[in-house]
């Protein structure tokens, strides 16, 4: 236990020395944790750095370039495109997947009968094998059998979207199937947030006569601040370094139309051998992620004072 | 709002969640882009052991999903009955692209094992220019196999082929004469392929198709690097690949084999549309033979008669039996791993001395593989398959053939690759005119790979 404390020490023991103690008891604890961190994460991210600086095919010793492949990631139009299409994906991917896992935590949060049934169900997607999603989302989209396009054509529409079958329309397909396969996972966090919510500030709300929007303005979202923020950032992280989605879906393709930049550093490293190259753009995604986290955070806290 | 709604409007999202959300797991797509390796479901040989001499030890060969691809150990112990120091056991690798993964893993890593696959030539030039396989010049001096020269790299060959796949044409003869449509006789075009494929999907009842292109670039580019004069994808010129792209793009429209989009979206799979006989014609690499005969006796596939044909040419040039059709595909070789001990060497290379023998070549057509080196022999056994096409033209076509590697050796080769293959489904899914997506790709061929 972490808190026992000899009591039977004689009194002339330092302050200094007990506080050692504790901190190196409370160290031996996370101690096996964080090895497996150190030697699995933490000492691959810190050699990353120094990777991004060189140039390797995995064989023999990395040669050190400087800044070479930097400059080169300037230059390479596919890395843009992974860019662009990274941006593409989370300026839609963020909002529309956290209003809907809003709007479903809010519904499930009421006194509906079979709740329980029901956030079960939109927790589904999530715990889904992602290639079944592909295989199946990909046959729903299919420009000429899919369900949706018979939809559509029974609709009398004639333009019809190719989906993951066109370049115009991948990117589109690969963000609704995001949306739905996370939604449920977040309102599941969102849910734990809204239960924390006191029902004393709503009936007080009520009693001064405030509609709902107004209640859901000024008690809700106040109190669900510290999970939305939480909420927000992960989905953000999680937008920017999508990779499995895509992967399993289109591959990148039509064309690059769907390529991002997770997929980009895989098919550097793993595909072309080019690991220091890899590397520097593996490096480009950290600092994007870090910059866009603490502008959030910062906003955060202005939010709260 | 009323609450009635609400309940109802998410008890129909949740039930259309659930309905598509649970879809049992089903495995990995292994959608490689690659065309070496495929799995032939033949018999496993049974372990010779009949050493009378105690070997010294063993030597160590890569291999993957052993149960379903049985060349390593047939390899393995035709080579051990010879009786040599070491004993040639079969360690297992993963299967699909993630082989390559796991082996320069391996190697860099100093785990590998004494010889390991080749898989194709895209990373051949990896393995070779990182230091990773040894010289085995003086193994390849010896050896009758045109094959080898494809393991050539400034000068020194560093790794010896054992089985030499090349791209066919697969045709189910029940659906010919269904459709009233004359069988290829060996001299066919693309244009006569094109012309077949359309008549046939107009003469055959329901949704089958003359054709089935398979997603892969290969089977475009393929046969375009090939066939066209003067084509080499490192130049950075791609005009070559327009007529090919043209006309796959007119037999899409004129609805003679599946769009690429359907292919992608349904996942389909040549084995079943060929096998199930939706489509009547088949570009394919040889690998599908043995396929194709395991799977018709284990019910897989239908039962319909087929035969193989050479590719369709790019002009009447190379086209017929009296000259040598031109197709591609890339050898399948062994490599020595530098870190092996040196008393292991020489049997090692007296292993890739007969890999790429005439005695392992009819070893490996027993069982339905594409060895590296032809002989009457060897087709011959290779023809004893139970429930294989037995026509004179098949046989013609396995034994005749001018097969350009699909791959060039070369640093650029998995970046052009990459470039072409986004080329292939830009266009093939019809979001990208030829000539742009051709024009695009020469200027960041020259621009971001080439001029490094």
């Amino acid at each position: 236990m972490l808190t026992t404390v000899d009591t039977s020490r004689p009194p002339t023991r330092r302050r200094g020395a007990l506080k050692l103690h504790n901190t190196l008891q409370g160290w031996s604890f996370i101690l096996p944790n964080f090895i497996g961190f150190g030697i699995l994460t933490l000492v691959p991210v810190i050699m990353l750095f120094y990777y991004s600086l060189t140039e390797w095919n995995a064989f023999g010793k990395a040669t050190f370039v400087g800044l070479e492949n930097f400059s080169r990631l300037l230059g390479d139009s596919s890395f843009w495109t992974a860019l662009y299409n990274t941006g593409y994906y989370s300026v839609f991917h963020i909002p529309l997947t956290l209003a809907a896992a809003l709007g479903l935590a809010l519904l499930l949060n009421t006194g509906i009968k079979g709740r329980g049934f029901f956030r079960t169900a939109a927790f589904f997607p999530y715990i889904t094998s992602i290639v079944a999603i592909a295989v199946v989302w990909n046959q729903i989209f299919s420009p000429e059998y899919g369900p949706i396009n018979q939809a559509l054509r029974f609709f009398g529409i004639a333009d019809l979207p190719g989906w993951t079958a066109s370049a115009q329309w991948s990117m589109p397909a690969v963000i609704i199937v995001g949306v739905w396969r996370e939604m449920g996972y977040y309102m599941l966090l969102l849910l734990a947030g809204l239960q924390t919510i006191p029902a004393q500030l709503y009936e007080a709300a009520k009693v001064d006569g405030a509609s709902a929007w107004q209640r859901f303005r000024n008690v809700t979202i106040p109190g669900l601040r510290p999970t939305l923020f939480f909420v927000t950032v992960m989905l953000t992280i999680g937008s920017l370094k999508v990779f499995d989605l895509i992967l399993v879906m289109t591959n990148g393709g039509p064309g690059n139309s769907t390529l991002v930049l997770s997929q980009f550093i895989y098919r550097k490293g793993f595909e072309e051998n080019q690991f220091g190259y890899a590397s520097s753009s593996a490096v480009v995604l950290f600092f994007i992620c870090l910059s866009i986290t603490l502008l959030q955070y910062f906003w955060n806290r202005r939010q709260e004072k | 709002m009323n609450r009635r709604l609400i309940a109802a409007s998410a008890a129909l999202a949740s039930l259309a969640l659930l309905v598509t959300g649970c879809g049992a797991d089903t495995e990995a797509p292994t959608d490689t882009e690659t065309t070496a390796g495929g799995t032939t479901a033949a018999e496993t040989t049974p372990a010779g052991d009949t050493g009378s001499t105690e070997p010294k030890g063993e030597l160590t060969l890569a291999g993957w999903s052993l149960n379903t691809t049985p060349e390593f150990q047939t390899l393995a112990d035709g080579f051990n009955a010879t009786n040599p120091e070491y004993t040639v056991t079969v360690s297992e690798y993963q299967a699909g692209n993630d082989y390559d993964t796991q082996m320069i893993t391996d190697l860099a890593a100093g785990t590998a094992p004494d010889l390991y696959i080749m898989k194709n030539l895209v990373n051949f030039y990896t393995y070779a220019a990182g230091e990773q396989l040894v010289d085995v010049s003086d193994v390849a001096g010896t050896l009758d196999n045109e094959s080898v020269s494809a393991y050539e790299l400034d000068g020194a060959t560093y790794a010896i082929p054992y089985r030499q796949d090349a791209w066919f044409l697969y045709y189910n003869i029940d659906l010919f004469e269904q459709a009233g449509v004359e069988v290829p006789d060996g001299s066919w075009t693309w244009d006569d392929y094109a012309a077949a494929a359309t008549e046939l999907s107009e003469k055959l009842e329901g949704d089958t198709k003359g054709a089935y292109t398979h997603s892969w670039q290969s089977v475009i580019q393929g046969f375009a690097n090939a066939q066209s004069e003067g084509a080499d994808v490192l130049s950075g010129e791609y005009d070559h690949l327009k007529p090919y792209y043209e006309r796959a793009l007119q037999m899409q429209a004129d609805g003679a084999m599946e769009a690429y989009g359907t292919v992608t979206t349904n996942s389909l799979s040549y084995q079943s549309q060929f096998g199930t006989q939706k489509a009547a014609m088949l570009p394919m690499g040889s690998w599908y033979i043995a396929t194709l005969v395991a799977q018709q006796a284990s019910g897989e596939a239908e039962d319909f008669a087929w035969g193989i044909a050479p590719a369709p040419q790019f002009d009447e040039s190379t086209a017929g039996t009296d000259n040598t059709p031109v197709t591609f595909g890339d050898p399948t070789g062994i490599g020595i791993n530098p870190a092996i001990e040196d008393e292991k060497l020489d049997t090692a290379k007296a292993f890739l001395s007969y890999v790429a023998s005439e005695e392992g070549a009819k070893a490996l057509a027993g069982i339905g593989i594409t060895p590296s080196v032809m002989s009457p022999e060897v087709t011959d056994l290779f023809f004893q398959l139970d429930g294989i096409a037995e026509d004179e033209l098949s046989r013609w076509t396995f034994e005749n053939r001018t097969v350009m590697p699909e791959n060039s050796v070369s640093q650029h080769t998995a970046e052009i690759n990459t470039l072409l293959g986004e080329l292939h489904s830009a266009v093939l899914s019809d979001s990208e005119g030829i000539d742009a997506a051709i024009e695009n790709a020469e200027n960041r061929a020259k621009n971001e790979i080439l001029n490094r």
